[in-house]
């Protein structure tokens, strides 16, 4: 265990702890769909049933922590488009992006879509959302989630998120980039140990790229979402740097409820634009879920 | 874009059979894609997306079978609510019976063609066909697993 993400033994506070939280499975969290019922018949129709649920949020009455539910896939509210299995960090991100109603949305990485139902929940279904996803084996799933959540302002492109067409500007966008999903490591029964991917030595090019293109659609006085489910700052604090280098950007306070740590400003040999410390981290030993990075960002004026 | 006609034809079949008021579809548009037909929220930013080629739009609503035109599961769990009739109440034990591919007797006061599945307190879980008494399950069987119906 004393080997689990030991690079970032200076970086994460209380770092024994944050491994030790590794040990533990990833509660089961889901999210009531208010496109389709209202949290509180939800709730009561699964007390009816036994099933206990714990509100996750005090300020958010759609997530909830389940602890009875291993598997809410195999229920008759999931296939009811009732309830969404998602990391409680995972639905965070559509509440701090909180796009607005009527407007016009962007998810640049859509699939599976559970931050694009999520969203189109928030809007209460109304204005557009554009749900781009590259893989087209990718866009089955993406559209099952979207059509059992019963959402229906969202259209589906299949661009390179980095070459997604300049023609339209957007009120929200939302990067929830391709990383590498450090964050959603636990210890499990099927490996011990955690190993390096070599292929994650690419993603700090492409997430840059990403977000430049993201920033590049904003409306003037649009709002973005940077996320991504890893700890590691080349794929975090050092792309949102590279975008206030490259763009006349802003970084934003994040306001949220769950204990965070604020975005470094230096590793190793980087130093980072101090506006760094607006973004956020969830740590599994914070927030029991997955760990997560997130940066508010706008256009700077 | 789907023509006039065909919206008016659909909506009124809505109407007709469920009770389902053409009002509750006033701000959407209805695409047709080939043999099924998608229901997309209205929106000024529409221009902007025909401009960026969708590969998807909006929700599966209705599908060609055959020379009939059949309201998808989808779109019946979103609009059944507001049906006032067409509606067939059941319990677990008939569900699991109509998914094992049997039929269910009912007595209804209707002519062949769809009815809503209604579970519990007015869950809509999709449509069955009923011909001469009998209802059949149109659910899509391979999304209800086992796990479901205990």
């Amino acid at each position: 265990m004393t080997h689990l993400f030991e690079q970032y033994g200076d970086m994460i506070p209380d770092f024994s702890c944050f491994q030790e939280s590794l040990r533990r499975p990833l509660p089961t969290h889901i999210r009531i769909n208010r496109l389709k019922i209202a949290p509180s018949s939800l709730v009561e129709v699964l007390e009816e049933k036994g099933i206990r649920l714990q509100p996750a949020s005090r300020r958010h009455d759609t997530l909830w922590l389940a602890p009875d539910l291993r598997l809410p896939g195999n229920m008759l509210e999931y296939f009811l488009g009732y309830i969404h299995p998602q990391a409680l960090t995972s639905a965070l991100a559509g509440i701090i992006l909180s796009p607005h109603e009527n407007s016009c949305v962007l998810d640049m990485c859509a699939a599976p879509g559970g931050k694009t139902s999520h969203c189109a929940e928030i809007m209460n279904n109304t204005g557009l959302i554009i749900a781009n996803e590259l893989y087209p084996a990718r866009h089955i799933p993406l559209g099952h989630t979207l059509a059992r959540t019963g959402v229906m302002n969202a259209v589906v492109t299949g661009y390179q998120a980095q070459e997604f067409p300049l023609k339209q500007r957007f009120d929200f966008i939302l990067a929830d980039v391709p990383c590498s999903c450090e964050g959603e490591f636990r210890v499990s029964r099927k490996r011990d140990t955690y190993r390096e991917d070599r292929g994650k030595k690419m993603l700090p090019e492409l997430q840059k790229k990403i977000l430049l293109r993201g920033f590049d659609l904003l409306r003037q006085k649009g709002k973005m979402l940077y996320a991504t489910c890893t700890y590691n700052p080349l794929e975090n604090e050092s792309v949102v740097n590279h975008l206030l280098n490259e763009r006349e950007a802003e970084v934003f306070s994040i306001d949220t409820e769950f204990c965070v740590e604020p975005g470094l400003t230096q590793w190793k040999k980087e130093t980072y634009d101090k506006r760094l410390q607006r973004t956020i981290r969830f740590y599994p030993h914070r927030v029991d879920s997955v760990g997560f990075f997130m940066a508010s960002i706008g256009r700077r004026g | 874009m789907a023509e006039e006609a065909e919206r008016q034809h659909l909506f009124s079949y809505l109407e007709h059979r469920f009770g389902i008021s053409r009002k509750h579809f006033a701000d959407y548009l209805l695409l047709r894609k080939r043999r099924t037909w998608f229901l997309l929220r209205d929106t000024a930013f529409i221009s902007s997306a025909v401009r960026l080629k969708p590969v998807q739009a909006g929700l599966r609503a209705f599908q060609q079978v055959g020379g009939f035109v059949k309201p998808t599961t989808r779109f019946i769990q979103t609009f059944g609510r507001f049906a006032d009739r067409s509606r067939v109440q059941i319990d677990l034990v008939r569900l699991q019976a109509l998914l094992r591919g049997e039929k269910i007797h009912v007595d209804l006061p209707l002519h062949n063609g769809y009815v809503i599945l209604v579970i519990g307190k007015g869950h809509v879980l999709g449509l069955g066909l009923y011909v001469n008494g009998r209802i059949s399950s149109q659910l899509p069987r391979k999304e209800i697993r086992d796990a479901m119906l205990s």
